[in-house]
């Protein structure tokens, strides 16, 4: 009975809004096909008409609190200069970052000026969301003079300037001083092959006590440098750089190194795997090594109570090349470009907000700010990774493309294939297979 | 006023004026009562239309596209079946996500129920203080599908998790349960298991229904407790059991905050907690395959809806209703 009601109220019902419908189906296509063309394209120097006009940004990033907090001051200095000029300011975890920022983009809403890195930039550039920088830099509007050049060509998509180093990083293998003190074990040395490197492993592993090195075969950046060392690269082009023989050797590698005893065991792996900065191995004392980003440093250091050391990945260090931890990028979408841009250029450039910055994000880009900082700064972590970051930078090798569309998945199939032969689930052979197979599926979709 | 009835008068021609004026005074009642029902209706109505059945129609149209999240729906390619196609024949990682749900919801259904009727059996006895009992047994419940609840999971079944610490008391062997393929799952089993609160609720009212002198006619021909139980209480109590099976099965392949937050959001380790609406998750926002995750969801639904189907029908053969009239 009660049934019958409702399916009849029902059925009278959506004849009146189907209209309401259609109407809305139709402005999501109205949306879809008008509104983003016209921000795409109807919004020119609007801004540079009425300078007094107020204007407010939505700026949005990820990090932790005390990024938060370095990077609104920075914003509200600006406010400071520019009264007309304010900011809507919006920040959170990395986890989900990427979903919303996509959400928003796909709500139309895109953020004027969002953070941004290598795993992502090229999706976004490629598809349009990202303003083009490139006339701004040649017209002095955005002066990436100071910046060394590598770095700032590490935020171009096929010739295009995409987005804005925000800071310098590159990759740091670090590791727990005092252990290794107490043992009486030497430190490990940039320059050491793999090969030495797991060795070294082996014997502090059972001198302190500890597995001696978190296992890397899960981290695309290990992965990386493994095999520029072997004269090969991540992506050529917009294919895959190895094959699978390439990854065969190198899950082998370490599926020698767990055996021998040099790594910790599978679920230990999986954790620093899936773990945050706070939470990596080094810090929680279940390994002497993790494979981290220098700029994590001195947020490593604050988690733990053991002196940290920080070296080269193993291999020839010129490899490693001058990263951008972050950008920033302009959303296509803005209606005030000219202002992004002012901000933009404001955040590397300007002295002060260089100051309060710090190396937070990296080294900045900026070389003056950049020797202005190393010159100047007092925490023992920050100076460390400041020097080691300068030490690397003498040996910094030719900076590899920005990783192509579908890296974010070529990394996350790494780390899945990798785990297979962890867990004993795969041989190396076959989940190298496997990967490879996934690998182009996610870059050819 | 007026201008209704004219309304009316012109969508309802009638033979005569004076016959539409003699019906017009009854009618006007009830159709103004239906005009109201719908104004205080259209809440609901404008929330199922805009917030559920539009986008639900534009995700079966991206569904043969391929949208990416980034670029606007207008420049989605149309790709026909390629979605499903693909998911079907090409994606081994679509294919895991079902074993693994399937898997969930066949091994944490049938026990979740059992434990929620065992613990209703329990609570259905007036003693003293059982009122509490009942409160502290629906607890779990009540925190749900919270986040927060998965992250105390994730830290009872660490390796340093309390649950190794009770296991290590006793000298059993301990394990890292969270971080091992071979466990993972099951963390998340035992998760879905212990809110059996409302399940256990509906028991409860269900068993308070079935008429004691059953029981008593039972034991005057001799029924033990066993007998008692698989001859009186669980026919009478079919129909409830066939409500919370429904209700379960269909939670359970929905489970998505428990696997994200053990896994990372990942669905790791090695894909053994990459339930199916954690897989779309990942190929919508992640991997910015909005297209495929949209026919995803589709094939999602349609199954959901068959196997709703055959549960109805399977219920012809077991669920028994007491007003039927064969008693």
């Amino acid at each position: 009975m009660l049934l019958g009601t409702s399916s009849t109220a029902s059925s009278r019902a959506d004849r009146a809004p189907r209209t309401g419908l259609r109407r809305t189906l139709l402005c999501a296509a109205l949306a879809a096909t008008v509104a983003l063309p016209l921000a795409v394209t109807g919004c020119g120097n609007d801004d540079s008409s009425d300078p007094d006009k107020p204007v407010e940004l939505t700026v949005m990033w990820w990090g932790g609190e005390k990024r938060a907090g370095l990077t609104e001051e920075v914003l509200d200095l600006y406010t400071q200069k520019h009264p007309d000029v304010t900011f809507k300011k919006t920040w959170q975890s990395y986890q989900g970052y990427y979903e919303k920022l996509a959400t928003l983009i796909a709500g139309n809403s895109a953020p004027d000026i969002f953070q941004i890195d290598d795993n992502y930039l090229t999706e976004y550039a490629t598809k349009g969301v990202t303003l083009d920088l490139g006339e701004y830099k040649d017209s002095g509007k955005l002066d990436v003079s100071t910046f060394p050049e590598s770095l700032w060509k590490y935020g171009e998509v096929k010739g295009k300037l995409s987005a804005l180093a925000l800071a310098e990083n590159t990759q740091c293998l670090v590791y727990n001083k005092t252990a290794l003190e107490n043992a009486g074990q030497p430190e490990p040395k940039t320059g050491q092959s793999w090969e030495e490197h797991i060795a070294w492993a082996k014997a502090a592993g059972e001198a302190t006590g500890l597995p001696g090195t978190m296992d890397p075969s899960a981290d695309y950046k290990a992965f990386w440098l493994w095999l520029r060392d072997q004269g090969k690269d991540l992506y050529k082009g917009d294919e895959l750089g190895f094959t699978a023989d390439d990854v065969t050797a190198w899950f082998e590698l370490w599926k020698g190194a767990r055996d021998s005893g040099a790594t910790p065991t599978s679920d230990v792996i999986h954790e620093g795997n899936s773990s945050s900065v706070t939470t990596q191995l080094v810090v929680t004392g279940k390994a002497l090594t993790s494979w981290v980003w220098c700029n994590q440093l001195p947020e490593l250091a604050k988690n733990t109570k053991d002196a940290l050391g920080a070296i080269a990945y193993p291999g020839d260090p010129s490899g490693q090349w001058a990263r951008a931890s972050m950008y920033f990028a302009g959303s296509k979408s803005t209606k005030h470009k000219d202002t992004v841009i002012d901000v933009l250029n404001f955040v590397v450039n300007d002295p002060e907000a260089g100051e309060i910055l710090g190396t937070e994000r990296g080294l900045p880009s900026n070389l003056d700010i950049r020797k202005k900082i190393a010159d100047t700064v007092t925490d023992a972590n920050m100076k460390a990774s400041i020097e080691i970051e300068n030490e690397l930078g003498k040996t910094f090798g030719d900076p590899p493309a920005v990783p192509i569309k579908g890296h974010s998945n070529v990394r996350s199939e790494l780390v899945k294939a990798a785990e297979k032969v962890q867990f004993g689930q795969a041989s190396p052979a076959k989940a190298a297979e496997e990967y490879i197979a996934a690998a182009k599926a996610a870059i050819n979709k | 006023m007026a201008m209704t009835t004219a309304s009316v008068s012109k969508r309802h021609p009638s033979p005569s004026a004076g016959a539409t004026a003699k019906r017009r005074r009854p009618q006007r009642g009830p159709r103004r009562e239906g005009l109201a029902g719908y104004i205080f209706l259209s809440p609901w109505l404008l929330g199922l239309m805009g917030i559920t059945a539009a986008p639900m129609l534009i995700s079966l149209y991206l569904s043969f596209t391929d949208y990416g999240v980034l670029t606007g729906i207008g420049e989605a390619e149309w790709v026909g079946l390629d979605n499903y196609k693909r998911m079907l024949t090409e994606d081994p990682a679509y294919w895991h996500s079902v074993i693994v749900t399937i898997k969930f919801a066949l091994i944490s259904v049938p026990l979740k129920l059992s434990a929620a009727l065992a613990v209703a059996m329990l609570l259905n006895r007036d003693r003293i203080g059982i009122g509490l009992y009942r409160g502290l047994f629906y607890l779990p419940s009540l925190l749900g599908g919270s986040v927060g609840l998965a992250i105390v999971w994730v830290n009872i079944f660490n390796r340093e998790g309390a649950f190794n610490a009770v296991l290590d008391i006793f000298g059993l062997p301990t394990r890292p349960w969270i971080n091992e393929p071979g466990t993972a799952l099951w963390t998340l089993i035992v998760l879905a298991i212990w809110q059996f609160g409302s399940p256990m609720v509906i028991f409860l009212a269900g068993l308070k229904q079935i008429p004691g002198e059953l029981y008593e006619a039972a034991s005057v021909d001799g029924a033990g407790k066993m007998r008692k139980f698989f001859h009186v209480t669980i026919p009478m109590l079919s129909p409830v059991i066939f409500f919370n099976l429904v209700m379960e099965i269909i939670k359970a392949f929905e489970g998505f905050t428990g696997a994200f937050v053990v896994s990372g959001g990942t669905g790791g380790p090695v894909d053994s907690t990459l339930m199916y609406t954690l897989y779309l998750y990942i190929k919508a926002f992640t991997d910015f395959e909005m297209g495929y995750a949209s026919a995803m969801a589709w094939i999602f639904l349609v199954t959901l809806g068959i196997i709703t189907v055959l549960l109805f029908n399977s219920g012809k053969f077991w669920v028994h209703y007491s007003d039927e009239g064969d008693g």
